[in-house]
C-alpha cells in the first residue's frame, strides 16, 4: 500500500514535471517576444541576452504607434481575417452539409481528399497566384486577398464540418421538414445552433491562418493594403533588423486572435447534441 | 370517410424492391398498427404516408387529396420518430410549437395550444427544460406533444416506444390508447412488438417482406390467421408448427412423429376441400393444459405426449420447453402457484382450437 502510495505521488510529479517542460518551451519564445519589445536597441543588441530583470522601455511601442502605419494595416487585416472566416464558414458550411447529406459513391472519398488540398503549402502557390492576380490587374485589393485565404482555408473547414454534420441525426432534419420547415430553415434555424462548436472550432483555425499568413498578403498587397505580419517585416531594413520594433508589433499582432478565440471557444460546449435522440 | 389510402403503391431502393404492391385503406379517426419484423418495410409505408420517402409508383391520398408528390408540410400529418428527434437547443415548449412558429401563427394562439397539450401530457411544469434534462419518457411525451399541438389530420409513430424499458412502455400504451379517444384522429403506428399491436389498434396490419400478409382486427388476426407466418407472429409466446400429415378416411386424423391428434368437425370439413395431405398444424402454447383440469374431460381435448426439458415458474402458470416426438415446443400451463415443477407425461390439447396450414405454401387450411 505505502509503496503504492509512494509510486502514485511519483507519477503525479512525474506528470506536472513534464507539463512544466512542456509549457516553458511553448512560453519561452512568447516570452522573449513580448520581453524584446520592451527593450531599448542596446539591451537587444548587447551579446549577454538579458532575460527577466530590465528596465522596460515603451518606445518601441510609441514608434509603431505614430510613425508607422499600424492602424491601416490593423485594419486591413481585421477585414481579410473576419471576412475569410466569414465566407471560409458560410460555404463550407454548404460544401459539408451537402458532402454529410446526399448519398452519391465515393463521398467520402471527396470529403478526405480535400484535406490533400490542405496540404499544399502557400508557398508553393505564391507564385502562380501573384502572376495571376498582377495580370488581371487586382493586385493591391483586399478581396482578393479574402478571395485566396477563404480558398486555402475551405478544404481544411469542410472536413471539419463534414465530421461535426455527421454526428447530427438525420431524424432532427426530418422531424423539422415533418413541422413544415424548408431546407433554409432546417439549416439555419435547427443545424447551425447545433453546429455552434464545430463552427467554433473551424472559425478558430480558419481566423489564425488568415491572421497570420505572410507570403501571399506580401506579394498581393501594396503600401495601403498591407496586413500586420507584411507591416512588421517592414522593420528588416537595409540598415539592419530592428528587433524591438518587431517584436513589439508581434505582441500587438498576437493580442485579437486571443480575443477571437476566447469568444469562440466559449461556444464549444461538449454534448450540445446531448438529449436529442434515445434516452 | 376519406382517411389514407394507399393505391398500387411500389417502393424500389436500387434493384432491391422492398415494397412490390401495396393496396391499403386507413378510415378516418382509426388507430391502425402496421406491424412485422425489421426490414419487412414497415417503416419504409409510413415514411411514404410521412412524404419523406418518394414512392416508386402508385398514390397516396391523405382526407381525400392526392398527396403522392405533395411535401411533408403539405400533407396534414405529425411525426413521433422512435429517437424521438428533439431539437437540443430548443426548451420544451420551443420544441413543441416550432410547427407553428414556422406556420407564423400568432403568439397568443402559439401558447394556448402548448399549453393544453401540456396539460394533456402533463408536462406543465417541464415547458422551460431542455431535451437534455428530461427522463426518457418525458421526452417521450414531448415528441407526442410536438406532434399533438400540430392538430394534424393524422398522426404517424414510427416504434415511438422501443426506447422505453418495459414499465414504461406499458403505461405509455395506456395513455397512447387514451389520448386516441381524446383526439380522435386517424393514427398509423409502426412497431416490431406483436404486444403493442393486439393491445391499442382497432386494426392490424401484419407485414412480412413487403407483403401485406393479413388486415384485420386483433381478435381476427389471433383466432384466425389467414397463414402460418402471421399466426407465427402474433401472440405471445409464439404458435408452434409441427409437420404431419393427414390419415385415415373415415375419422380425419393427423399423424407425426409422437402424436395423432383427431380433428375437430370445423377442420375435417376444412380439410375435405384440401388436396394436400401433407400439412403443419399449428398449437399456441396457451391452449395446453393438464388432464384432468375442469372441463378438459370433452372429446374435443386430445391426449398428447410431452417430454418437457424445462419447466419454468412464472406464477399462476409454467412455461415449458418440450418436444413432442423430436419436435421442440414451447406450451403456458395454467396450474396454480404453489404446483410442483411439471414433468413428461401426457397432457391435453383443445384440438378445437388447432390450426392447420398447407405445408408448402404456409396458408392456412382452417
Amino acid at each position: 500500500m505505502i509503496g503504492q502510495a509512494i509510486g502514485g505521488r511519483q507519477a503525479v510529479i512525474m506528470h506536472y514535471a513534464s507539463l512544466a517542460v512542456l509549457a516553458l518551451i511553448t512560453l519561452m519564445p512568447i516570452w522573449v517576444m513580448v520581453s524584446t519589445g520592451f527593450k531599448n536597441d542596446v539591451l537587444v543588441q548587447q551579446k549577454e541576452p538579458v532575460w527577466f530583470f530590465f528596465v522596460p522601455t515603451l518606445g518601441n511601442y510609441e514608434y509603431i504607434m505614430t510613425r508607422g502605419n499600424f492602424d491601416v494595416y490593423l485594419w486591413n487585416s481585421i477585414i481579410v481575417g473576419t471576412l475569410s472566416t466569414f465566407f471560409t464558414l458560410l460555404f463550407g458550411g454548404f460544401c459539408a452539409y451537402a458532402l454529410a447529406r446526399t448519398e452519391f459513391r465515393g463521398r467520402v472519398l471527396v470529403a478526405n481528399s480535400t484535406l490533400l488540398v490542405r496540404m499544399v503549402p502557400p508557398a508553393v502557390l505564391a507564385v502562380p497566384a501573384f502572376a495571376m492576380v498582377v495580370n488581371f490587374g487586382l493586385n493591391n485589393d483586399l478581396a482578393v486577398l479574402t478571395f485566396f485565404y477563404t480558398a486555402l482555408n475551405l478544404p481544411f473547414a469542410i472536413w471539419l464540418l463534414f465530421g461535426f454534420f455527421k454526428q447530427i441525426p438525420v431524424e432532427l432534419e426530418e422531424a423539422a421538414i415533418i413541422d413544415g420547415a424548408t431546407p433554409l430553415q432546417v439549416y439555419f434555424r435547427v443545424l447551425l445552433p447545433l453546429m455552434k462548436s464545430g463552427y467554433a472550432v473551424a472559425g478558430i483555425f480558419t481566423f489564425r491562418i488568415a491572421w497570420n499568413e505572410f507570403i501571399l498578403a506580401l506579394l498581393l498587397t501594396g503600401r495601403k493594403t498591407r496586413t500586420l505580419p507584411v507591416g512588421a517585416s517592414g522593420f528588416i531594413t537595409d540598415t539592419g533588423v530592428e528587433w524591438g520594433r518587431i517584436m513589439a508589433m508581434g505582441t500587438l499582432i498576437v493580442i485579437p486572435p486571443l480575443i477571437f478565440t476566447f469568444f469562440a471557444a466559449r461556444q464549444i460546449i461538449a454534448g450540445m447534441t446531448a438529449g436529442a435522440v434515445k434516452g | 370517410m376519406h382517411g389514407v389510402k394507399l393505391s398500387g403503391v411500389t417502393k424500389a431502393f436500387g434493384a432491391t424492391n422492398v415494397i412490390p404492391m401495396m393496396d391499403l385503406h386507413f378510415d378516418e379517426g382509426e388507430f391502425v398498427v402496421i406491424v412485422g419484423p425489421s426490414g419487412c418495410g414497415k417503416s419504409t409505408t409510413l415514411r411514404m404516408i410521412a412524404g419523406l420517402e418518394p414512392v416508386s409508383g402508385g398514390q397516396i391520398f391523405i382526407g381525400g387529396k392526392d398527396v403522392t408528390w405533395a411535401p411533408p408540410k403539405e400533407r396534414d400529418i405529425a411525426m413521433v420518430f422512435q429517437s424521438y428527434a428533439l431539437y437540443p437547443h430548443m426548451n420544451v415548449a420551443g420544441n413543441m410549437s416550432f410547427a407553428l412558429r414556422l406556420a407564423g401563427r400568432p403568439k397568443d394562439e402559439v401558447a394556448n395550444r402548448v399549453r393544453k397539450a401540456a396539460e394533456l401530457l402533463e408536462l406543465t411544469e417541464y415547458l422551460d427544460r431542455r431535451p437534455r434534462d428530461l427522463s426518457g419518457g418525458q421526452r417521450q411525451r414531448v415528441a407526442m406533444g410536438r406532434a399533438i399541438v400540430r392538430d394534424a389530420y393524422c398522426f404517424l409513430f414510427d416504434e415511438p416506444l422501443s426506447n422505453l424499458d418495459a414499465k414504461l412502455r406499458s403505461t405509455m400504451r395506456t395513455e397512447l390508447a387514451i389520448l386516441h379517444k381524446r383526439l380522435k384522429r386517424t393514427m398509423i403506428y409502426v412497431t416490431h412488438d406483436q404486444i403493442e399491436a393486439m393491445t391499442m389498434a382497432d386494426r392490424i396490419v401484419i407485414m412480412d417482406k413487403g407483403i401485406i400478409q393479413q388486415v384485420g382486427t386483433p381478435r381476427a388476426v389471433y383466432n384466425s390467421p389467414d397463414n402460418r407466418f402471421v399466426a407465427g407472429f402474433i401472440g405471445s409466446p409464439s404458435m408452434n408448427f409441427l409437420e404431419a400429415e393427414l390419415a385415415g378416411s373415415d375419422e380425419l386424423r393427423v399423424c407425426g412423429k409422437g402424436f395423432d391428434i383427431p380433428l375437430s368437425p370445423k377442420l375435417r370439413a376444412a380439410t375435405e376441400r384440401n388436396s394436400s395431405r401433407e400439412v403443419a398444424i399449428g398449437l399456441r402454447p396457451e391452449h395446453f393444459s393438464i388432464k384432468g383440469a375442469g372441463g378438459s374431460q370433452s372429446s374435443l381435448f386430445a391426449p398428447i405426449n410431452l417430454t418437457v426439458d424445462v419447466a419454468e415458474y412464472i406464477g399462476s402458470s409454467q412455461f415449458l420447453a418440450a418436444r413432442i416426438g423430436d419436435q421442440p415446443i414451447t406450451a403456458s400451463i395454467e396450474v396454480g402457484p404453489d404446483s410442483a415443477p411439471l414433468e413428461s407425461g401426457e397432457y391435453l390439447f383443445d384440438t378445437n382450437r388447432m390450426y392447420l396450414f398447407n405445408r408448402k405454401t404456409g396458408a392456412a387450411i382452417a
